[in-house]
Formats: C-alpha cells, structure tokens, sequence
C-alpha cells in the first residue's frame, strides 16, 4: 500500500524526463536510423550533463534538493511514506531530505536512478516488488550504470561470490550504501566500523580493542581499518593467498629486517606463519595444509559447480573423524590422478583458529617470541590440523585431520613442505634415537662385561688373564 | 716398543676440532630436537650454536680434505687395493673385537705409518668422511636457510625430507659418538691411542725376526 503521495506532482518526474529527451528530435530524422540511436544515447547524456549538473549542482553546492527533486520530496520526505510487501516486509519511500541534499547523488537527482517512474504508473506503482532484497537487487542494475569499475571490482570479491551462491545474507549495493544519502569514501564515519559492522560486529568488536582499532581511535588515519586488509568491493578473505601479509608489509615495510635481528630463517617463518599467529596473544592457533599446485605456482581452487574437495575428503575419511595421515595420503593421491602424478601438494600454514580472534592484533611488545612455543613437541599450533582448498572467492573450504598426521612417518611425502624442527618431529625417529643411544652405551657396557666376564673365566675356558 | 709417527698435526688438528664440534652438535642437536625433554640452553641458543659449529666443521672438513688429497698419506685409506682382501681382513677385525679380544688374543691388525687403520676403521671411515659427513654437512646447510635455499630442498622433496635424511645420519652419529673412543680405548693400554691422537706417535711391537 502506497500512502500521501498526489499524483500530479509525482508524475511531474515522468514529463520531466521525456521533455528532455526530445529537444532538437526533429533536427535529426533524417539521419540514419543507425546515427539515430546513437545521437539518442548522446543527448540523453548531454541532458543529464547539461540539465543535471548546470541545473543542479548549484542545489547541490548550497545543500539543498533542486526543484525537480523537491517535488518529489513533497511526498517521499514524508517519514511514514512506506509500502506493505507481499512477503509481509515494509518498503520505506522515505527520503531524508536534508541526507539526500548533502549526498553525493543530489547532483543526479531523482530521476536519473528513478527513470521508469512516470506519470502514468506513479503513483501508485505498478510494478511487482517481490521483498526489499529484491527491489535492492533490481536497483543494483541502476548503480552500475556510473559505477561500473567499481562492479567490476565488487564482482571479483567473495561477497559477490556468495551473492551468486544463493547466500540470503550476501551484501550488495545498498547493504553497505544508502544511495540516497550516499557520501564520499572519506566521509564514511569508521569509529562505528559500519558498514561492515552491521554484519560483523563481534569481529568489529576484537578490532576496535586491538591495537590498530586503538590507534584508529586517538585519531591515528595511518592505522588499518576493515577495507585495508579487505578491500572494500573487491572483499576478499585475508587468510586467502598473501592478501594479508601483503596488507601488513604495505605499512610494516621493516617487519622483515626486524625479525631476521632475532629470528632464524626469518623469512620462511614470515612465509609460514600468519603475522596474527605470534601478534595475537592467547589466540588458538592451528596448522592449516593447504592443497598447493606446483605446476601453476599457486594454491588450488575449487572448481566451480560441483564442490570436489569436500567430497573426496569425505570419501576417503572412512571413519568420519577426520582425516588419518594414510586417508590424508589418499586424499592427495585423489588430487595427484590422471596426469597430475605429484603436482599437488600440501603446504602448512600456522595460523589464528578462529574469524574474531585473528583481529585482537596487540602491541608487538606482547608478541610470541619464545622458539620454545612452537618448537617443542605438541606444542598447543599443533593441536588442531585442516585440509584446504580456496572457494572461487579465496575463502578456505576446510576438512579437519588428525593431529598424528604431523608427527607420522607416513606424512614425510604427504607433508614434505612443512616441518617444525621439535614441534612436529616424527615420532618414528624417536625411536631410532633411542636405540641409537642404547647402542652406543649398551654396546661398550655389554662388550665391558663379556671382557670381565672372560677375565674371570679365563683358565676355564682357556684364555689369558691378562686380555 | 717403538714409537711411530702416525697422525700428522693438521690431521691431529682437524680429528679434535672434530671430535669437540661434533660432541657439540649432538648435544645442540638433541636440544633442538627434544624441547622440554632436555633443558641445556634456551632453544635459540641452541640453534645458533649448532649453525656455527657446522660451518667450523665444514671448514675443518676442509682441512682434512686437502691433506689427504695433497699428501702421500691418503694411503692410509687403502693400503690394500684387494676389495677381497679388505673385507677378509674387516671379518677377521671383526671377530676380533668381537670374540678375539675376550681370549687374549693378538690384534690382526699391526699399526705402520701407511697402515694407521684397521681395515674395519678404514672402510667405515670413507663412508663416515665421503658419504655421511658431506651430506650431513649439505642438509644441514639447506636448513639453515630454509628460504635461500628452497628450490634445492623442493627438488630433494621439501623441506620434512631433507630434515629427516640430516636426523637419520644425526642417529647415526649418536651412536657413533660412544663406539669410537670406546673402541680407542681397545689398544694396547686404555689410553693409549688417546695419547697417539695428541702427541701423533703410536706405540707398536717391535718385530722380532726369529719370531
């Protein structure tokens, strides 16, 4: 149900519209059909430009709606203005006039997003609105029409991808925008975190404590915010490839050179191990191997359409417990068939268990710098293992394995790349160790005594007593 | 007796820095290896420890190397080019540590300034020196930087298979470490082959011509 808009002022959009669109129509007739349609394009842009920004970036300069637009305003900046949905959701036509005064978008004004609204089907509307998220969905449409770069950006990232995959929740356009009081990148109001708050507001929460969202607070426009780390259209999952670590050096260009001053092998732990593994403090951590073609160079991707890492792993987890380090060895034969003898492998990555706690990133005063944390056997990264595989969006899909598959003789070829001297020493070896010790004590200890023990029975067995 | 000049001082040089750097990697190794278990010194220490007692060693390897290739003395290595002969001669040493010893009986093996090693010591020795060492040597390298050298460990499977080969060889010197003076301390005295290795004279039985 529409209510309190009158017809005649609405419809004024409409008229409006078409008014522009035909000056100087006549002038052109008798160009090609071809040329026609083009001149069309071409004036309907001019229109826009000339009528839309002369026209209206005076209104927008001052902060105020142009006349057109106000029009509109009569009825849709009436705080009510709503319309009842078929699904049972309330549409609200409210437009907030003096956000919308100030937005970026009052220089289009209304009817450039609104250009299907006319007289004739306004109000009340015709057109069928199955729920809010589909009305967003169609005006998604509209907002590509000027911010196609920024599609093209939003279409890479894994909200996209989710979008794809029939996820309800996946955010779009006005998940995070109001188009209609839209306002420049740096006047987005961070200290809330919104928009991505409204959906991870627990991981917001670890941020805002940590000590980037800290800095952020005391005013400090260098520390990270969500869309460093993130990307803001392009969102991708920063456990996915070197994305994060990426995003850490972008700003922490010394982290290297500062831990080669103390760290061994500096640069395979900073390759290893997620700069959130040592920089959160208390944070779980686990291994994650993750299914690394070494062919192309880079880590494998699920194919799309028919998911193929989680059914594998299911099949050969013939207990339904997690991956043994034999089933591990056939998971990765299954990946190795037809043609691929031995071009994936598994690389390890230590990493934060856990979305929320990978953001409680403290002062480097508290991080993990004792060796003994990780390289001593069963040490707590070592307690919790994962297969994965990146979705087509860079989000890991994981299967959990056992922790022996670690520690196992049989994992020397399944896991060659990643080995924690101690951490994650075989268990096999231990053995051998040990028997090389009572081999070379026992052995003199033994020979000691068969010497005593002749020395002793040397005239009966008929030997000398001075041997 | 009579005395003979058996171990030249670069050999006498390399054998104790030898003998003092391995005891040291072994116990560094075994630091680094069992965390908790064993408390000698705190983990990094250990590790940079064992990282500069390699490259001593590699270097005093070095010493051994170049002595022997540019000396007559390489010979001592195989006085006896017969394969059959060496290893009839490994039998017969063998069974004398091992049953001969015990009776009294004499060592088959007489030292000679050319003939220092028992064909057993000789054998095991050129295995030790040209196969286990250089390769302990080698991936223990490949592990000190991980990162430099990737594309080698890669190629020789990663990084769990180098770590595993430089263990197996590390298990073997564990041993080795409590048979070889041990088995030093089977001359004609307890100490005396210790002696030999610091003042480079053995002392051997004088032949008797009518026996």
């Amino acid at each position: 149900m529409q209510t309190g808009c009158d017809q005649a002022v609405c419809g004024i959009i409409g008229t409006t519209t078409e008014a522009r669109f035909v000056v100087g129509w006549g002038k052109l007739e008798t160009m090609s059909t071809y040329m026609r349609e083009h001149f069309e394009t071409l004036l309907a842009a001019l229109v826009v430009f000339v009528f839309g920004l002369a026209g209206f970036a005076a209104h927008a300069a001052e902060g105020t709606a142009s006349k057109a637009d106000q029009q509109c305003l009569v009825c849709h900046s009436n705080k009510g203005l709503e319309k009842k949905l078929p699904n049972g959701e309330t549409l609200s036509l409210h437009i907030d006039e003096p956000a919308f005064a100030r937005s970026a978008h009052n220089v289009l004004g209304c009817s450039v997003c609104h250009g299907d609204v006319t007289l004739e089907n306004h109000p009340p509307l015709k057109k069928q609105i199955k729920s809010v998220r589909d009305n967003s969905l169609a005006m998604a449409a509209v907002c590509r029409n000027c911010h196609a770069n920024v599609f093209e950006r939003y279409e890479a990232g894994m909200h996209a991808a989710l979008l794809r995959a029939g996820n309800p929740a996946a955010p779009f356009c006005t998940d995070c925008h109001n188009p209609h009081a839209a306002v420049a990148k740096a006047a987005f109001d961070l200290a809330s975190g919104a928009p991505c708050s409204n959906c991870h507001s627990s991981i917001f929460t670890a941020y805002s404590d940590s000590v980037h969202g800290r800095a952020r607070g005391k005013g400090r426009i260098e520390a990270p915010v969500c869309s460093t780390c993130h990307g803001a259209h392009d969102v991708t999952a920063a456990s996915g490839g070197d994305h994060l670590k990426n995003a850490c050096f972008g700003c922490h260009a010394g982290a290297l050179s500062a831990h080669q001053k103390w760290l061994p092998n500096a640069q395979r732990h900073l390759d290893t191990i997620s700069c959130a593994a040592c920089h959160t403090p208390g944070a779980k951590r686990k291994v994650d191997l993750r299914l690394y073609d070494t062919a192309a160079q880079k880590g494998l991707t699920e194919k799309q359409g028919v998911p193929q890492f989680d059914l594998k792993a299911r099949a050969v987890d013939t207990e339904d417990k997690g991956l043994s380090s034999g089933e591990l060895q056939r998971l990765l034969q299954e990946f190795n068939h037809g043609g691929n003898d031995g071009k994936t492998i598994l690389r390890g990555r230590l990493e934060v268990d856990g979305a929320v706690e990978i953001h409680q990133l403290a002062d480097k005063s508290r991080a993990a710098g004792q060796c003994e944390s990780c390289h001593r056997a069963g040490s707590a990264p070592f307690q919790r293992v994962t297969i994965s595989i990146a979705d087509q969006s860079g989000r890991r899909i994981r299967y959990d394995a056992h922790q022996e598959v670690l520690t196992s003789a049989i994992s020397v070829d399944s896991i060659r790349g990643f080995y924690v001297i101690g951490g994650t020493r075989i268990e096999l070896l231990d053995v051998l160790v040990l028997l090389a010790l009572m081999a070379g004590i026992g052995g003199p200890i033994a020979h000691l005594t068969l010497s005593w023990w002749f020395r002793r029975n040397a005239k009966r067995i008929g030997g000398r007593d001075d041997s | 007796m009579a005395r003979v000049y058996v171990h030249p001082l670069p050999v006498r040089i390399w054998h104790w820095t030898n003998a003092f750097g391995f005891v040291i990697m072994i116990l560094t190794g075994f630091q680094i290896r069992y965390v908790g278990l064993i408390e000698l010194m705190p983990f990094r220490t250990a590790v940079l420890l064992h990282n500069w007692i390699g490259f001593v060693l590699i270097g005093n390897f070095f010493i051994w190397l170049l002595f022997y290739l540019f000396s007559d003395k390489i010979k001592v290595y195989h006085p006896d080019l017969s394969p059959t002969r060496h290893f009839l001669a490994s039998i017969r040493q063998m069974r004398f540590y091992g049953y001969g010893i015990f009776k009294g009986e004499p060592n088959p093996h007489h030292i000679s300034a050319y003939k220092k090693f028992n064909a057993m010591q000789s054998m095991a020795y050129q295995v030790m020196m040209l196969l286990l060492v250089p390769l302990q040597f080698y991936t223990g390298l490949l592990l000190w930087d991980v990162e430099h050298f990737s594309g080698m460990i890669d190629a020789l499977g990663g990084v769990r298979v180098v770590d595993t080969a430089h263990v197996l060889i590390f298990i073997f010197f564990v041993g080795f470490i409590f048979i070889h003076p041990y088995l030093a301390s089977l001359g004609h005295t307890r100490t005396a082959h210790f002696k030999a290795m610091i003042t480079g004279y053995e002392d051997v039985e004088e032949k008797h011509e009518n026996g």
